[in-house]
């Protein structure tokens, strides 16, 4: 008869370790975990502090006012409490500030909208169209009772949404087009000419083709036009997301079979037909995660505005710190402003994750 | 409409009508511009170029002086962004690896601070970055009259990092070339240890034979031509420093601003390397008894580079176009070189033209590069 011996059966894994068998395995497993461990230790001992005590301990509370301020090591919120308005919208006429958060609403809206799945694209360029010409007419006023506000009073956040925002709805449509002409063989011109102009742009710095919509464009328009200088960098913004999205489109035509394209050809689909019911839908979901990484980049890049001297809101920040009484709290003002791009940023993420979850199927 | 049936012709007469169209449109815009510049009183020429600059840039790698022309400005802005990328591109694989590393090691702690630097960078744009970190040494540092000292030498100041500075001498020609020969040695014992170890398995010493080589060349050169190694130690006189090197404090936020927020997506790029290569490979290495550091070194590294490379490559590119945000905080890069002459001499089409086809030809020449490296470095099969 067999005895099967207790120590020869192995108990089962433990799945709990105990604090210090934990600490041993997660923290400490080899030399380089343990060197890890604690430069990490060291860090968050020096930095958690020092942010805490300068974003509480040391801080003035919102209450306070700018004679508290001025003794304390922290942060100064009364500081926001005071500013918050200006560096939302900068110059814009106080007693119509009201129709610049109007005009954010909308496109806050707007963007919204592409939650809905499945709208038609010609319900959205409609929709896009209206959300644009509404942002204006608020904005810019000068119909239906509203006074006139010229755009060199536009600041803060209408103008960041209004060039970020529309600049990248309207390059993406471009950037399908500049793929798709790079993406055929039928036109050689076209291709050469899509290909050139998507390299030139992706070859300099973004700055540069603000410098250019700033200068270069009012020049090549008619004598006599004038062209507002936020239209022109709206342009330019515009000019130079189109040919990221260009490339990244056009990655997704590149991964897709030969075979789609030549069904669609041999049931006697005409270009147009094939291109969008069967090439695009499938070229698009596969360059999303490439869509969204250039969506993110070109909405933060929004930001380099301010150097062509385009009041965006880290610019009403730099306003509202040059107001002699508030001059120490720069970074305050850039917090502020840290907290909308990092919200906005991670929605945008967010759904860019959701939706190559959902399409991915 | 049987004629415009056919393929060709048809593609023939579209792309023919586009080309007119583009002529004609090339056409206006050179009329439009020769109209608005003779609005202004101004002819396309590079002429300007040889014309006193008369401003002052806040560092340089060469002599310059505000009575230098246009031409020695721009070379000068182009040197500034060469010097800053390389110290970003630098700055950034460094930080970039080590995270990358530790956001794909074991280290509980490690891997969630590696996510939260990768989170916190990707959502906040550099231009805000690196205006925060600039206000916040010009706020905290002290004044270069009261500036920190650190190993007595070494200065910081919220006008400008300064260091001590090694005094060139004749003798120093010797010296580098001395280290010149030992690379070159080096490189070829490297390749007689390999072809050993291929022919007969015997595995001859490297590092120290190669360490103290150099160590051994040096110290006998500096002897022999009795090489003075002197430096020069910045001191506080008047109203600044003397004496020694400085890094205006405009270069150390550019630096820093754009080594962590290029280091922050280099993390992601060779976590996204050192996860790809498959669990097996390295079993595989294990279970042939090879130690963890060479497993890292033979089979985890190789694999994972190259699936590094090509993207790190667009990441450099991206990182040297990005330098230009100098401008926002007065550093003198070519971008912001080009801007203040662009100001003073309203040609903004030839400087634009100078600086486009720099940044292109150093796009090209990176491009070009990656590619001789990812040639180098593909797997050969058969």
């Amino acid at each position: 008869m067999l005895h099967p011996r207790n120590d020869h059966i192995s108990s089962p894994p433990v799945k709990n370790l105990g604090v210090l068998r934990w600490i041993r395995k997660n923290l400490f497993r080899n030399t380089f975990d343990s060197i890890v461990t604690i430069c990490v230790v060291l860090f968050l001992a020096w930095i958690v502090p020092a942010v805490f005590s300068w974003m509480f301990l040391d801080a003035v509370g919102f209450n306070g006012d700018e004679a508290l301020c001025r003794s304390a090591d922290g942060a100064c919120w009364p500081f926001m409490r005071e500013k918050a308005r200006l560096i939302l919208f900068g110059t814009y006429p106080y007693d119509q500030q009201w129709r610049a958060a109007l005009a954010c609403l909308v496109v806050i809206g707007l963007v919204a909208t592409l939650i809905v799945k499945r709208m038609k694209a010609k319900w959205m360029v409609l929709l896009w169209a209206a959300g644009a010409a509404v942002f204006v007419g608020l904005m810019f006023g000068n119909t239906m009772g509203l006074p006139a506000v010229q755009t060199v009073k536009w600041n803060g956040l209408p103008v960041f949404l209004l060039l970020s925002v529309f600049s990248l709805a309207a390059a993406f449509p471009l950037g399908i087009l500049l793929a798709l002409a790079r993406h055929q063989d039928d036109f050689q011109l076209l291709k050469n000419l899509a290909a050139g102009y998507i390299e030139l742009i992706r070859g300099v710095p973004l700055l540069m083709v603000l410098f250019m919509g700033l200068f270069v464009l009012p020049m090549i328009m008619p004598r006599g036009f004038f062209l507002e200088p936020l239209f022109a960098i709206l342009i330019a913004l515009m000019l130079f997301h189109a040919a990221y999205f260009a490339e990244d489109i056009r990655g997704g035509l590149q991964t897709l079979e030969l075979g789609q394209a030549e069904a669609a050809d041999s049931l006697g689909l005409s270009y147009w037909p094939k291109v969008l019911l069967i090439v695009l839908p499938q070229a698009l979901k596969q360059s999303l995660p490439a869509i969204f990484n250039t969506l993110i980049g070109g909405y933060k890049d929004t930001s380099l505005v301010i150097i062509v001297g385009i009041h965006d809101m880290i610019s009403t920040a730099k306003m509202a710190y040059s107001d002699p009484g508030w001059q120490r709290y720069g970074l305050e003002a850039y917090f502020f402003v840290g907290l909308w791009y990092f919200g906005s940023c991670w929605c945008l993420s967010a759904y860019g994750r959701r939706l190559e979850r959902t399409r991915a199927k | 409409m049987k004629w415009f049936a056919n393929k060709e012709r048809r593609s023939f007469v579209i792309q023919l009508t586009l080309a007119m169209i583009l002529i004609t449109a090339a056409y206006l815009i050179v009329q439009n511009i020769r109209d608005n510049l003779a609005d202004v009183g101004i002819r396309l020429s590079f002429g300007f170029l040889s014309g006193e600059a008369g401003f002052d840039v806040n560092e340089s790698l060469i002599a310059y002086s505000a009575s230098d022309s246009y031409a020695r400005v721009l070379l000068v802005g182009f040197l500034n962004t060469l010097e800053l990328s390389f110290v970003c591109i630098l700055g950034s694989t460094l930080i970039g690896v080590i995270m990358g590393i530790v956001r794909a090691g074991s280290n509980w702690l490690g891997t969630r601070l590696a996510l939260a630097y990768v989170e916190v960078l990707r959502n906040l744009p550099k231009l805000l970055i690196l205006l925060a970190v600039f206000i916040v040494m010009i706020n905290r540092l002290p004044t270069a009259r009261q500036a920190w000292n650190l190993f007595d030498g070494i200065y910081i100041s919220n006008r400008a990092f300064y260091y001590p500075k090694l005094i060139w001498d004749e003798g120093m020609v010797f010296v580098l070339m001395g280290i010149l020969v030992c690379f070159l040695v080096s490189v070829f014992w490297r390749r007689y240890v390999k072809r050993t170890q291929d022919l007969t398995g015997r595995q001859l010493p490297v590092k120290w034979p190669v360490i103290g080589g150099l160590l051994i060349t040096v110290l006998s050169i500096s002897l022999l031509f009795n090489v003075p190694y002197q430096f020069s130690i910045p001191v506080f006189k008047g109203f600044d420093f003397t004496g020694g090197s400085r890094l205006s404090v405009q270069f150390v936020a550019l630096a820093f601003t754009l080594s962590i927020y290029h280091g922050g997506q280099i993390t992601e790029l060779v976590r996204g390397g050192i996860q790809s290569v498959q669990k097996g490979q390295i079993e595989a290495a294990a279970s042939l008894g090879l130690k963890p550091s060479l497993v890292t070194r033979f089979v985890v590294l190789p694999q994972a580079l190259r699936m590094i490379i090509p993207p790190m490559g667009n990441q450099y590119l991206n990182l040297i176009k990005n330098t230009s945000i100098a401008l926002a905080i007065g550093y003198s890069d070519l971008v912001s070189v080009m801007s203040t002459s662009i100001n003073q001499t309203f040609r903004p089409i030839e400087l634009m033209s100078i600086t486009m086809m720099t940044y292109l030809a150093i796009s090209l020449l990176v491009t070009a590069l990656l590619n001789w490296f990812n040639f180098r470095t593909k797997i050969v099969t058969n």
